[in-house]
């Protein structure tokens, strides 16, 4: 468990104040999703956490380049894109490697953030998020409101047949469906930010 | 709330999008939908617009269609197992993942034919149940003629260090509990590549699948089980172990004997220390937990007490007292809302047992009973005056708790005041929650520096216990076993499916054969 050493090093960068607290929170909120893409890029289960160490790490050095744009949290919506463009980056790099060891080695490739990634890239991005966030939101909800919200939103499936074949109210389909995708919606904003809509990089 | 009736009222959508309604106000608004089109519409809106809808519909499609290049060959938890599809079942067709997937490395190769493996001198014969913390397998030792049931903790458990460490140390002291309520446990291996604890096996079902089967319980069952429980627990707490994880499904009632046992000691502290993330919320099911639990403050032993306070509850009437669809919700309600009057749901209920249980209930762990200790009394004392009321008259600590409830409920301001103390408690809770959340940065201020959200607070709270449980899942699959996430939570839920009698019968006229 390094985790607290990689932060340690990277408050010292921080110097405290409003960035810090910007870094603990974007780490808080990013790590679960680095892990899930980490594990569904095959990296091999024991090298998981090394892995979402080193792509924290990466992130953590590019600390150097940001420059204050003067807006309203700036070093959030930087830290964002450049998370973003190195797990993009990542994401390249892994997957021509699945099988191979994850570990020290992705420092150097991750090293060089990279250029402004393509819309594939970004909508690929974009798709891990919302995948993981649904996973996530997933365990919320009880079972019956998972499934109406499935049958109905993605299955396409009538309101009212899926509240006949589940025994439950369309009232209550309404209510949970609504709720399942603010929650997903919600989940997906907390990592993505303002990020992919503002196209400013360091 | 009245004036709600055939109004229309956007606020109330909001709020329930943000699960934050009252029971009855779910429950308006339930029907309300039914009919209301402007409602239904406003309320698709208010989750998102048409775009945001869309674009998680096409994704979530394209990740269950298998052609997205990080999806295929990963089973998808996303897909609802209890909805008949076509295109789901020929899906989930063959992506069945077999329980004993995990415990694969780990058993040696069995010695007898009927055996799925050994695990040094026992034969393991069926899998019982498994979930997220580990998985229950039945087993037979040669030597000395027994079955025996062994929990092997599970892998992304068993790679904590210091969750393992737990685990002997809880296990060790758990087994210096010897008493008629608590399930025993025979020995405890630590070390091994993933940990196992070997218990007796008993012929019993839990007191979750009575539940589930009868509804609520007739009041002397009411209290002999919890006068066993009661035991039980004082036992545990005698040793200086807070079980943390009391719930009917782990209480098991053993069959043909009136004999009630707690189990799962420990275990639950295990599993904590793995799966708290750095906002300090548990996972699991919090039905049971009590508010000080809820809020990932420190229990005591009564915490125990108000988890057994909850048992009580659901046994008299058939269902949690705290009930929400979403874990927030449940969390919220434990911390905030008075359950439902047990005489409501169950007017066979005395009284004097109502009040008991809600001073069990009570949200201010000071303000339950002492120690289990008394509790177990107390029932002990309530069991002779029902069966003969007349020779036996109820304890007096008992029968004024009958006469308080009937004050408190007329005492509408005392409610009014307890309500704001709670209010206040949960703003605590909140700054302590957000300070939490940046465990390693204890100067965190509690200001909120990434915007204007109003959802943000909720978001702290209630994202930990499912990220926890996301991540332990994670970590787990290794690229496969993302189905077995969705059995995070129930374990004791699967371990109830299986018949564990006929199980047993079925191994007892086995045995010469195995032998």
């Amino acid at each position: 468990m390094d985790q607290p050493e990689t932060r340690h090093s990277l408050i010292a960068h921080l110097k405290g104040g409003d960035n810090e607290r910007a870094w603990v929170e974007f780490v808080t909120l990013y790590e679960p999703f680095l892990q899930h893409l980490v594990i569904r890029l095959g990296v091999p289960q024991r090298d998981v956490a090394d892995v979402v160490q080193q792509v924290l790490l990466t992130i953590a050095k590019s600390v150097d380049g940001w420059k204050d744009d003067g807006q309203s949290a700036s070093f959030r919506r930087w830290l964002t894109t450049v998370a973003r463009n190195i797990v993009i980056k990542f994401m390249h790099k892994e997957r021509r490697q699945v099988g191979g060891r994850g570990g020290s080695h992705f420092v150097e490739l991750l090293e060089q953030v990279p250029a402004t990634p393509d819309r594939e890239q970004i909508a690929r991005y974009e798709h891990e998020l919302i995948v993981w966030a649904a996973e996530q939101v997933r365990h919320e909800f009880i079972d019956t409101s998972w499934t109406a919200f499935w049958a109905t939103v993605i299955d396409g499936q009538l309101v009212k047949d899926v509240a006949n074949q589940l025994g439950i109210t369309c009232g209550s389909i309404y209510m949970s469906r609504s709720r399942i995708m603010a929650r997903i919606r919600r989940k997906v904003d907390e990592v993505l930010d303002d990020a992919l809509t503002t196209e400013d990089h360091p | 709330m009245k004036s709600f009736s055939s109004n229309c009222d956007p606020q109330l959508l909001q709020r329930s999008l943000e699960d934050v309604l009252s029971e009855q106000q779910e429950e308006w608004l339930e029907s309300h939908l039914e009919d209301c089109a402007t409602c239904q519409q406003q309320l698709t809106e208010l989750a998102g617009d048409a775009d945001g809808w869309s674009r998680v519909e096409a994704v979530l499609r394209e990740e269950i269609s298998g052609t997205h290049p990080l999806g295929r060959g990963i089973i998808s938890t996303l897909i609802p197992g209890n909805l008949e599809s076509p295109v789901q079942s020929s899906r989930r067709f063959g992506r069945e993942i077999l329980p004993a997937d995990f415990a694969v490395d780990f058993l040696e190769p069995g010695r007898e034919p009927d055996s799925l493996g050994r695990l040094n001198d026992i034969e393991i014969r069926a899998i019982i149940g498994h979930g997220g913390n580990g998985i229950v397998l039945k087993g037979y030792q040669k030597e000395l003629n027994r079955l025996v049931a062994v929990k092997v903790m599970a892998p992304q458990l068993a790679a904590n260090a210091e969750a393992r460490k737990r685990f002997a140390r809880e296990a060790q002291a758990t087994a210096a509990i010897v008493h008629p309520n608590v399930m025993p446990i025979l020995t405890v291996h630590s070390r091994s590549q993933l940990p196992y604890l070997v218990m007796p096996y008993v012929d019993c079902e839990s007191l979750q699948q009575r539940l589930d089967r009868e509804g609520s319980l007739p009041t002397l069952d009411v209290l002999r089980i919890g006068h066993q429980v009661a035991r039980g627990l004082a036992a545990a707490h005698a040793q200086g172990l807070v079980h943390r994880d009391v719930k009917p499904a782990n209480i098991l009632l053993e069959r043909g004997v009136d004999r009630v046992m707690l189990t799962d000691f420990g275990l639950a502290r295990a599993v904590d220390d793995a799966t708290l993330t750095s906002t300090g919320l548990i996972a699991g099911t919090p039905q049971y937990m009590s508010p000080e639990q809820a809020r990932g403050d420190s229990v005591c032993t009564q915490s125990d007490l108000f988890s057994f306070g909850s048992v009580m509850y659901a046994m008299s009437t058939g269902r949690p007292p705290f009930r929400a669809q979403t874990s927030y919700g449940i969390i919220r309600r434990v911390i905030d809302d008075d359950p439902r009057p047990i005489g409501d749901l169950n007017s066979e209920i005395p009284i004097w047992l109502e009040g008991l249980i809600e001073r069990l209930l009570a949200k201010h762990r000071d303000a339950r009973f002492t120690s289990a200790d008394e509790v177990a009394f107390l029932l002990q004392e309530c069991i002779a005056h029902v069966q003969q009321p007349h020779s036996n008259p109820l304890p007096q600590t008992v029968k004024s708790l009958a006469k308080t409830r009937r004050r408190t409920q007329r005492a509408k301001g005392t409610q009014l005041r307890i309500q704001l103390i709670m209010l206040a408690s949960l703003a605590v809770t909140l700054v302590v929650i957000l300070i939490a959340s940046g465990a390693f940065d204890r100067e965190t201020n509690p200001d909120n520096p990434v915007g204007e959200n109003p959802y943000q607070q909720n978001e702290l709270t209630t994202s930990a216990p499912i990220k926890s449980r996301g991540e332990s899942a994670a970590a787990w699959n290794d690229g496969i076993g993302e189905d077995l996430q969705q059995l995070d939570v129930e374990m004791d839920r699967l371990l109830e499916k299986l018949d564990l009698s006929e199980l047993n019968e079925h191994e007892t006229s086995n045995q010469p054969k195995g032998q």
